[in-house]
């Protein structure tokens, strides 16, 4: 997010910020005034005239106070530090003022280098309080008190006065920024909102994600009810329908059934209405070598390798509502490598893969014309691939009709969703394969 | 690298980078002001009125080069502008110390410093703090070595190292405070950016509640009316009749057309709608692939806002947007063109959002005209 300071925190930011600008610059104008002292004490004057070194070690001292007090109204700006500081600088001004205005020193008025670096310290005092009155208030204080004392001290050393150019200067850009800042902070941040924005932003988007699981979520149950329902033309009612139908409308009805958590699968999958799909009591999950169920079984052995025989699903066993579906579409399902891999994801992670693989199922019973069909598990380089592959009629993926949006949202949007992808392969009178895959972990 | 060393305020707080614009222009008008006015002052101690008016020049060039490369529009500034900038001013500088070489009384009265300091401070909210102090440093260098050169006319008789120190003061200092601003608003704004993330993950939770409720009622709301009492009669009924069938194909390709339109639709649509109706102003969006998906979440909220600002006050009439994948879907396309109404806004005003888009890695141009104002986001996805 780079949406930079929101209104209500921009003034106090702003106001450090430049508070702290300040500081830095009066701390080297101190620094400069330290550098300036001591060369004098160490190095011997270049002409006949010069700073007498007695003056520079006093004139060290007395910047090094103000340093000290500088130091302590940065860190610590409260109103009594800050005026304890514009006292201290003042004193500090007026004394080095004497010594510098001293005869000898060439030096015709106040107006000079060196006392330029004490009187910008002062008038960058910052101070205790945020916002641009407050800091142009104590900065004018500091510069009038500089500039009084530069007066007295010219004064009681007998040379001339004159107001401080660079001080003046210092003074006009605390002024201009702090004025500039105070007249340009609020409005264009205010009016911009982005933090609104972002905020607005968000919520649509989470609104966007639920409003496609929902859609999956309709697009499973409500239409291929409907669907069956019209291509089923008059006669009686198929029991396997009714139970789906009402399975369905127990899910939908009553339920946050748009957040397809994977605890409301449990415990949709645990409870028992009537005629609920998951309901059927009697799951197992067991590994077999590759021997085939009694015949009528609906889900039977692999077509090699080791495989792990359904008897039935249950609300808790992997897959167990994509197996219901197969079931009562009478589709025998082969499954090959070990369900539990699906402990490698997340539970919202999980229900996504199941509520997938239970479309893809659909798809088999619904369009492929074969009575049994292969799910493959598998578990490498921290993914979790299902493989769903049938030799039924198959289709040219390259020509499903726009409208037709259950591969789109009941099976790649979910799993996408789920930063997964899904591939499928498929060519008329060959059959389909679609293979899903997830990264393990996730919500 | 740490991550405020290598940010600036630009891009930290681009409304901030934005507002400081003009800045630049002031720092560079007092510049151009400082530099002819102190040659004014010791025109006496000029002895090359042609080096004199060259660094008046620099001046004006230097803060021609900071003003231009500092506005919304040239987005983001880089380091080599500073550079320059301050390699200009420093060549005033230099041009002032030959203007009066041999004769220069005192350093005080000198721009040099004064004018490389007030350019490095005004393109703080520009630059990185480390950047700030390089130049700085750089630029004192070069003053040192003019202001030993400067050592024998003195009539301070001061040593080397005072005058030294006098004569970089200025630049340092200026220097100083640019950088301790720049660390200062870019700390400040990522503490603050930090706190806004784990406080929205925070809100998400609760708006997430919400939202699902509201989903899920709008959803339900169209099954219940038509879809799910067909479906109980049918459970409940012994037979299914040719009508119940017809009756059924009929909801299917309903729902299907619906499913569809929800699928196809972005949060742009969501949003488009979502402002139009609070606002009053038609807002159409024609986005056929989808393509406003692929825009980051952090692309997002310029443009919400830019749309959220046109669309209130009466700034506009009506907005279309159209969103379109370009070179091969490298390129996404975002149109905004709003028919402008009673209180049309204003160029600077919509710099904002470009400006903040910038930040965000969007390109943006603006044409703003009696009619309309049209904004061009471009985005390499």
């Amino acid at each position: 997010m780079t949406l930079g300071l929101p209104e209500h925190l921009a003034k106090a930011s702003l106001s450090r910020a430049l508070a702290s600008a300040g500081h830095a610059a009066g701390a080297v104008c101190l620094a400069s005034a330290m550098v300036i002292a001591v060369a004098s004490i160490v190095v011997e004057p270049v002409g006949e005239i010069g700073p007498d070194r007695q003056a520079a070690i006093a004139a060290f001292v007395l910047v090094g106070v103000q340093a000290a007090l500088f130091a302590l109204v940065a860190f610590h700006p409260s109103v009594t530090l800050t005026v304890v500081y514009l006292l201290g600088g003042t004193a500090v001004v007026y004394g080095l003022t004497v010594l510098v205005m001293a005869p000898g020193n060439g030096f015709e008025t106040t107006n000079n280098a060196l006392l330029a670096m004490p009187r910008t310290a002062l008038l960058l005092v910052g101070g205790a309080g945020v916002g641009s009155r407050i800091a142009i208030a104590w900065a004018t204080l500091g510069w009038g008190l500089g500039e009084a004392a530069a007066f007295l001290g010219a004064t009681a050393a007998g040379a001339a006065w004159a107001p401080n150019a660079a001080a003046a200067a210092a003074l006009g850009i605390v002024v201009i920024t702090r004025v500039y800042d105070a007249m340009t902070r609020s409005d264009a941040r205010r009016e911009t909102a982005l933090h609104r924005a972002s905020q607005q932003t968000r919520e649509l988007v989470i609104r966007h994600d639920y409003e496609l699981r929902a859609i999956a979520r309709l697009h499973d149950t409500a239409l291929s009810h409907l669907v069956a329902i019209a291509a089923s033309g008059s006669g009686p009612v198929d029991e396997r329908l009714r139970t789906a139908i009402s399975h369905d409308l127990s899910l939908i009805v009553g339920r946050d059934w748009a957040t397809e958590h994977a605890e409301e699968a449990e415990a949709s999958g645990a409870r028992t209405g009537p005629g609920g799909a998951n309901a059927a009591a009697g799951a197992s999950l067991g590994t077999r070598d590759g021997s085939a169920h009694a015949e009528g079984d609906p889900l039977r052995a692999g077509r090699g390798g080791p495989t792990t025989t359904v008897a039935a699903p249950t609300g808790t066993a992997p897959l167990a509502d994509a197996f219901g579906v197969a079931r009562d579409a009478g589709l025998a399902v082969n499954v090959s490598g070990a369900p539990d891999v699906l402990a490698a994801v997340g539970p919202r992670r999980r229900a996504a893969i199941e509520a997938a693989v239970a479309q893809c199922l659909m798809n088999v019973a619904r369009h492929a014309g074969v009575d049994d069909v292969e799910v493959a598990l598998g578990r490498a380089d921290g993914e979790v691939t299902i493989v769903v592959v049938d030799d039924g009629r198959g289709f040219d993926p390259e020509r499903v009709p726009d409208d037709r949006i259950g591969l789109r949202t009941s099976i790649r949007g979910r799993i996408e969703q789920e930063g997964g992808r899904a591939r499928i392969w498929s060519r008329p009178g060959v059959g389909t394969t679609v293979m899903l895959a997830v990264p393990e972990g996730g919500e | 690298m740490s991550t405020a060393l290598r940010l600036t305020q630009q891009e930290v707080d681009p409304i901030g980078g934005v507002a400081a614009a003009p800045l630049v222009l002031i720092g560079s008008i007092l510049s151009a002001a400082t530099s002819i006015g102190l040659t004014a002052w010791h025109w006496s101690e000029v002895g090359s009125p042609v080096a004199a008016f060259a660094g008046i020049l620099f001046v004006v060039a230097a803060g021609a080069v900071a003003t231009v490369s500092a506005l919304p529009a040239r987005a983001p500034f880089t380091v080599d502008r500073l550079w320059f900038a301050v390699a200009l001013a420093v060549g005033a500088a230099i041009a002032e110390y030959v203007s009066t070489v041999g004769a220069n009384r005192y350093l005080y009265d000198d721009y040099g410093p004064l004018v490389v300091g007030v350019l490095i401070l005004s393109l703080a909210p520009f630059s990185t703090w480390i950047s700030l102090l390089a130049a700085g440093t750089v630029a004192a260098a070069v003053l040192a070595i003019l202001a030993i050169g400067s050592a024998g006319a003195s009539a301070t008789q001061a040593n080397a190292a005072a005058l030294i120190a006098v004569n970089s003061v200025a630049v340092l200092a200026l220097s100083a405070a640019g950088a301790a601003y720049s660390a200062t608003i870019v700390r400040e704004s990522l503490a603050w950016q930090r706190e806004a993330n784990a406080i929205a993950l925070e809100r998400d939770g609760g708006v997430r509640a919400g939202i699902v409720r509201s989903v899920q009622q709008g959803r339900v709301s169209v099954l219940s009316r038509e879809v799910l009492p067909f479906l109980a009669a049918v459970m409940s009924a012994e037979r299914i009749s040719v009508a119940d069938a017809d009756r059924a194909r009929e909801l299917a390709e309903m729902l299907r057309r619906a499913l569809k339109a929800g699928i196809e639709s972005t949060w742009l649509d969501d949003l488009a709608s979502s402002i139009g109706a609070a606002r009053q102003v038609p807002i159409a969006v024609d986005d056929p692939a989808a393509t406003a998906a692929r825009l980051r979440s952090e692309q997002r909220p310029p443009l919400t806002a830019l749309l959220s600002w046109l669309s209130s006050a009466e700034r506009s009439e009506s907005i279309r947007i159209a969103v379109a994948a370009e070179g091969g879907g490298e390129i996404v396309r975002i149109d905004v063109v709003a028919a402008a109404g009673s209180a049309s806004p204003s160029r600077r005003e919509v710099e904002r959002f470009l400006a903040v888009a910038r930040a965000v890695g969007v390109r943006g141009d603006l044409e703003i005209t009696r009619e309309n104002v049209r904004v061009e986001f471009r985005y390499d996805a």
